[in-house]
């Protein structure tokens, strides 16, 4: 039989984003300042789709600015926030306290889980850390239950479903087989939970670079590759540093008001064209300071 | 020698508390003072601890160069490691974390600490903070875990939190039993406080210049307060000379 060839998976971003539907369950990887597929969350903000679940694990500034972008209904996670710079998102913080945005609190193992139990299809996994806490009562999807085997009280962690897996990866080959550098963070877990996986890549390489170091590949059936080269921007990768100074600029933003975050929006969402144009207005110098 | 930051000074404590026994100590996000201590551990009284910093493991009793400390915890440099540690992996070794620390918006007289938010009481927020993150977990786990608390006033160190995010009251955590060690110790900007046998927040020590009566006054409920309480003690030249020359290089701690 002929060899039919195989089919690429690399697709430009608007195309690849088209799985994302309004009201859809979304999980963005990476962690605070690290490693979110950000060219992914400005192209998904700049088409204005609405009333998404973002399941941001160990979220930063890419669940404010969806928020801003007015695409979020729902938050579920354990923490957003920036560290030094916004030790709560700022505009995720108005917006919770505004009952504009609902939030779904889980411990940072409960988002383990849960993924995990997705990626397994259970309907649960137990877990420990949570009992006597604060979380069963303002989540109550969480479940306390006594454990069938010893009968020591334990939390049931429902499994986290999604539609789709935005992700950030170093590289990927053309088929999708994907590496992450040094910023796998939760980011194996979304993609096994979800229906549909994006990764966002500062490179396409060849399948023999990365055969040279297989133990580092993630794949998923179906998975689409979009070329974005620093597109985690102002979050940090592998070998470049978060852009402190411009969270601080974002957060100042944020903490500001409505005109200086549509102002915001306006000079890194919606006015640049496409990737390049956004890296065009971040400037040269600005990216080239953060490389490692 | 320059007089200590409170956050060098809180560095400082947390070294000096910690066991012969703990050999993996692990850090979250928003304490750069606590990657600081865990450093310097290491580079002193543990040489055989393994330290987990953002997305490093690290033992630097070989003399392996210290990482500095960055503002972000997932900073690409921590990636210049013995081994890396994910959030997807880093639960799946619950018997191993001997220290943690723990931070919070709310901290009660049992223990409890809230990084929820406050509650409006009608099913939204009065004031939502960032989240938990793993503090559940790792509280619930880890060998001993220090509270530091930024700053210590009655809206901070209240008597009851309005919600925990990690259970720190000993009699509720004997009851649920919960298989790690509980709270060593609470630092603040006034002083360093544990529990005593009830389970209630006892003051250990005061820092210097700190009265009594200015830690009644910054307290939301009655702390147990010793006949005699002692100043912390200052931290020495040698520590800070190793805090500042080779730990927080880059001063973030100041």
């Amino acid at each position: 039989m002929p060899n039919a060839g195989r089919s690429s998976s690399v697709v430009e971003l608007d195309e690849a984003l088209a799985v994302v539907q309004d009201g859809a369950t979304v999980g963005i990887g990476g962690a605070i300042t690290a490693g979110h597929p950000m060219a992914l969350v400005r192209a998904l903000a700049r088409r204005g789709v609405r009333d998404l679940t973002v399941v941001a694990p160990v979220a930063g500034m890419e669940v404010d600015l969806l928020i801003a972008a007015g695409c979020v209904k729902r938050v579920v996670g354990c923490y957003v926030g920036t560290e030094v710079v916004s030790a709560v998102g700022p505009i995720f913080r108005r917006a919770v306290e505004e009952g504009r945005v609902e939030v779904v609190d889980l411990d940072e193992a409960h988002c383990v889980v849960g993924l995990r139990a997705a990626g397994h299809r259970l309907p649960f996994m137990p877990w420990r850390g949570g009992v006597g806490t604060s979380f069963p009562q303002l989540n109550p999807t969480l479940v306390e239950f006594d454990d069938p085997i010893r009968g020591e009280p334990l939390l049931a962690i429902p499994a986290i479903e999604l539609d789709v897996a935005l992700i950030y990866a170093e590289v990927s080959d053309a088929y999708g087989n994907a590496q992450a550098v040094g910023t796998a963070h939760m980011d194996v877990l979304l993609g096994s939970a979800a229906k549909d996986v994006v990764i966002q890549v500062d490179r396409v390489v060849t399948t023999e670079e990365i055969r040279r170091n297989p133990d580092r590949t993630m794949f998923w059936a179906g998975a689409s590759v979009v070329h974005a080269p620093f597109g985690t921007h102002p979050s940090s990768n592998g070998w470049m540093t978060a852009d402190e100074q411009h969270l601080r600029d974002f957060a100042a933003a944020a903490k500001a008001g409505e005109e200086a975050i549509a102002e915001y929006l306006r000079i890194n969402v919606h006015e640049p064209a496409d990737h390049a144009a956004y890296l065009e207005a971040v400037g040269i110098r600005r990216i080239t300071s953060l490389l490692v | 020698m320059e007089p200590a930051s409170i956050n060098e000074l809180f560095a400082i404590l947390l070294v000096r508390d910690m066991r012969p026994g703990d050999r993996t100590i692990q850090v979250g996000a928003n304490m750069p003072m606590a990657r600081a201590a865990a450093v310097m551990a290491n580079l002193s009284t543990h040489p055989d601890a393994r330290i987990l910093i953002g997305l490093g493991v690290q033992g630097l009793g070989d003399g392996a160069e210290p990482p500095a400390v960055h503002p972000f915890l997932f900073d690409p440099r921590t990636l210049a490691a013995e081994s890396l540690m994910f959030q997807s992996r880093i639960f799946d070794d619950m018997s191993r974390p001997d220290v943690f620390f723990v931070g919070g918006l709310q901290l009660d007289q049992r223990g409890n600490i809230n990084l929820f938010g406050i509650p409006d009481g009608q099913g939204g927020w009065k004031m939502r903070g960032p989240g938990s993150i793993g503090l559940a977990t790792m509280s619930a786990h880890c060998t001993g875990y220090y509270i530091v608390m930024p700053s210590h006033s009655p809206r901070t160190f209240v008597e009851r939190v309005d919600l925990i995010s990690a259970l720190g009251d000993r009699t509720e955590r004997e009851r649920l039993k919960l298989p790690g060690g509980g709270i060593r110790l609470v630092l603040s900007p006034l002083g360093v406080f544990d529990f005593d046998d009830a389970g209630d927040m006892r003051v250990r020590s005061l820092h210097e210049g700190i009265t009594v009566d200015e830690l009644r006054e910054a307290t939301g409920f009655e702390l147990v307060i010793p006949d005699d309480v002692p100043v912390t003690a200052a931290p020495t030249d040698d520590e800070l000379r190793l805090l500042r020359e080779q730990v927080d290089v880059h001063g973030t701690l100041k």
